[in-house]
């Protein structure tokens, strides 16, 4: 909020020859402390100051705008310098004939420039992009001609997003316009430098998607290896992503995946205008399967680093009920286009369990997806939790037709799709979940009956409470 | 040839060989100019004018205070303290003193904005352009209101007859009369042979009653300063043939935090570049933008909505902050990151 002082009259102060603030009124003296100064003593008000200095130095009185700031705001003002005489001793009056006070909190929204800063403060890059993910404006730390190299070309152009299976939920949080967190990623060339992102989705002012501003903070390296062991341990001195689909394949395959989802998505979301029902649709069915291919190359991609002897996962401290919650929050847009309720258990809750946050996340988003993807409209899908025998474990239930019992343990084997196709599954989500939940120490099991649903249970070791 | 001839050409022998060494230099500077700004013959003329007025201005003035209230009595300094000729211009050119960066400076800038206000005249008559001052006459804040009817007496005092360059003392910035002030001073002492205690005295005189509050660029910052802080989301965007050109510059540097010199200098630049990308920081649209460039361009060029549509805002606003860094800060960040990083692109 800004306050505006009518001034009935103008603020008065008086300077010496060596700058010391002899008298001022009241306004005057309060900005005067709050900038650090003392009674009697240099006036602190660094652009007053100059403006006096530089009017003693001429030996002319100047009438000029001044900006102040204190801790509470910034105070715009206009003044006069009035030199009694032409003699250099005499003492210089002040008038303020304008003051007008603005909130920091009000500075602090107008001024994007003040985030910038901040983010270059911390050694944080930021990047624009529009509603199709391409770059619109990038201050990244380093080399600032790339910054603007990388303007109008897509994000996935510039940056690999890693591990692998981050990317489709990379894409599918920017088709639910869902905040993005601690994603990584690398350069795609130069120093290959890997950063952190942070993506808030922008809204416009007709109340439309409008693109995101990420954050990104530099990775360190170091600790790249020890989180990023399961995808790049070295054998060798070879990687494991240095193979077919880790380093080679899957981005070729990413970059132009990505392209045309996010392409297809503005077309279908109709940002860049009004466009025919059935092309929208059109657009729709492209985002689609592009999603559905992108989700066979990152499956692939992990199918390749699990069936590695060398693939071992991490043992984190998670709690698989805020971890529940983040897999349904995930879903949650594609839950409700079927009018799929997610019944999740309290949130004060926790089942400490261990095993890697990311893998377990994978997991829990691959059977809620599933659960989603073959359950009838308007069903609940259920997700519970339970501990026993040290084992922690949570149940996702859903309401579908069932899985016959011969079939149960069949479709946890690659490529398995029991017959169905064109669902968007590419058979190997299941196996991949129980490859991790064992990799854990756990494991992933299901109980059905033909008709009346399917649970599926992750189980993984349990983790004393702290 | 008779002897006074012979000592002219003596003397002008004389005069050119002590400025020979400068001939290259000079013939340099038009071969190979360091800027792509084109100074025209008649900007190059009005210049000249400007400054003579401005020196014979400030000279007249001493001579009066020195004469009137200081008791000097030499014939020289009566009769330009009542309106007789100047005589320290030559004197001043000739000693190189009147080439100072910031006299230059504000020469070029003030040249500049004779060249606008004729391209605006080409686009709206005089009388459309002068009642565009009455506008904010009747404005509801009366501080408003009545910086206007400054802005309007500084502006009627400041125009002078058609087709001549004026310049009003008053509106002279408090630097460039300091800084032409002592040369003249100087040069009136040694021309009428007066004490120099007596002169100095005069021109502080003059200085310390120089009200800069009454110059038109002040009173024009003034009224941006209380137009911006009343304006609401319903008002429309600066404009310089809805605001006047001195309002609209002053308008526009207030909402860039540039200075009103800045702008109208980014006018003169090829394509009018730096100019437009102020415009897009400052968040005009398209429609404005395209209006304002057509209102102030000498109709050589074209912007486009596309071109303008696509520059970038973030790095608009970012080029701009660079802009309103100190001059001496821009100058040495520019050097050293020519000599020492070579890899900054702005």
């Amino acid at each position: 909020m800004s306050t505006a002082r009518k001034l009935a009259e103008p603020v008065l102060g008086l300077v010496d020859a060596d700058g010391l603030l002899l008298s001022a009124d009241p306004l005057l003296m309060r900005l005067h402390l709050r900038c650090g100064g003392k009674e009697g003593g240099p006036l602190a008000v660094p652009e007053l100051a100059a403006l006096c200095r530089l009017s003693r130095r001429l030996g002319m009185n100047l009438s000029r705008p001044v900006q102040a700031s204190d801790d509470d705001c910034r105070i715009e003002m206009w003044v006069e310098t009035r030199l009694a005489s032409p003699e250099r001793d005499q003492p210089l009056s002040l008038s303020i004939i304008d003051w007008k006070e603005y909130s920091h909190d009000e500075s602090d929204k107008i001024d994007p420039a003040r985030d910038r800063d901040f983010d270059r403060l911390e050694g944080r890059g930021a990047i624009r992009t529009d509603a199709a993910l391409r770059i619109i404006a990038q201050q990244m730390p380093g080399n600032v001609a790339r910054n603007f190299d990388a303007i109008g070309r897509s994000l996935l152009d510039i940056y690999d997003v890693i591990p692998p299976s981050a990317h489709a939920k990379l894409l599918e949080a920017v088709a639910e316009r869902q905040p993005i967190r601690n994603q990584r990623v690398r350069q795609k060339s130069g120093e290959q430098a890997l950063f952190l992102m942070q993506g808030q989705p922008l809204i416009n002012k007709a109340g439309l998607f409008a693109g995101y501003r990420f954050t990104a903070t530099p990775d360190d390296p170091t600790q790249n290896q020890e989180v990023g062991d399961a995808d790049s341990k070295s054998v060798g001195g070879k990687l494991i992503s240095d193979s077919l689909f880790g380093m080679q394949l899957g981005p070729a395959l990413r970059q132009p995946l990505g392209k045309i989802i996010a392409n297809a998505e503005t077309i279908s979301s109709k940002l860049e205008g009004p466009l025919r029902g059935d092309y929208a649709s059109y657009a729709k069915d492209i985002a689609s399967a592009g999603r559905h291919l992108l989700d066979l190359v990152n499956d692939l991609s992990d199918l390749e680093a699990i069936e590695r002897p060398e693939f071992t996962v991490a043992g984190d401290d998670i709690d698989l009920i805020d971890l529940a919650h983040r897999a349904a929050g995930l879903l949650a847009v594609k839950a409700a286009d079927h009018q799929i309720r997610l019944e999740l258990p309290d949130k004060e809750l926790k089942l400490p369990a261990c095993g890697e946050f990311r893998r377990s996340l994978q997991i829990l988003v691959n059977l809620i997806g599933n659960a989603i993807r073959y359950s009838p409209d308007g069903s609940v899908i259920k997700l519970a939790v339970a501990a026993d025998q040290g084992f922690a474990r949570i149940t996702v239930s859903d309401q579908g037709d069932g899985i016959a019992a011969e079939d149960q343990e069949r479709i946890f084997e690659k490529f398995e799709r029991l017959g169905r196709s064109g669902d968007g599954g590419s058979g190997l989500g299941l196996f991949i979940s129980r490859r991790l939940a064992r990799a854990m120490g756990g494991s992933l099991a299901v109980e059905s009956v033909a008709g009346k649903g399917s649970t599926f249970t992750l189980s993984l070791p349990e983790r004393k409470k702290p | 040839m008779d002897r006074t001839k012979q000592n002219d050409i003596i003397r002008r022998a004389r005069a050119m060989a002590d400025k020979a060494s400068f001939v290259a230099d000079d013939f340099a500077q038009v071969l190979f100019p360091r800027t792509d700004v084109v100074f025209n013959d008649r900007m190059r003329s009005n210049a000249q004018q400007y400054l003579h007025g401005a020196v014979n201005q400030i000279e007249k003035r001493i001579c009066e205070i020195a004469t009137r209230d200081l008791g000097a009595t030499h014939e020289m300094l009566q009769s330009i303290g009542q309106g007789g000729d100047g005589q320290s211009f030559a004197l001043l050119e000739h000693g190189g003193l009147l080439n100072q960066p910031e006299i230059v400076q504000h020469l070029f800038v003030k040249t500049q904005q004779m060249e606008l206000a004729a391209r605006l005249l080409q686009k709206i008559s005089q009388e459309d352009l002068e009642s565009t001052l009455t506008r904010h006459l009747d404005h509801e804040d009366p501080p408003v209101a009545q910086a206007a009817m400054g802005l309007l007496v500084a502006q009627s005092k400041s125009t002078g007859p058609a087709g001549e360059v004026a310049v009003s003392l008053a509106d002279l910035p408090p630097e460039i009369v300091y800084a032409i002030a002592w040369p003249v001073t100087a040069a009136l002492a040694r021309l009428s042979a007066t004490p120099g205690s007596r002169l100095q005295q005069a021109a502080e005189r003059l200085l310390v009653e120089h009200d800069e509050s009454a110059g038109l660029a002040r009173k024009a910052e003034r009224l941006a300063q209380l137009l911006e802080q009343a304006k609401t989301e319903k008002d429309p965007a600066p404009h310089p043939m809805k605001d006047g050109l001195a309002l609209f510059v002053a308008r526009l540097a207030r909402q860039s935090g540039l200075t009103s010199d800045q702008i109208v200098t980014f006018t003169a630049e090829p394509n009018m570049a730096r100019f437009i990308v102020v415009l897009r920081a400052a968040g005009y649209p398209v429609q404005d933008a395209l209006s304002i460039y057509a209102a102030l361009d000498s109709g050589d060029n074209i912007l486009t909505a596309a071109t303008y549509g696509e520059l970038d805002r973030d790095r608009s606003l970012d080029l701009v902050s660079r802009w309103t860094a100190p001059q001496a800060y821009q100058n040495a960040d520019r050097i050293l990151s020519r000599d020492h990083l070579g890899e900054d692109e702005r």
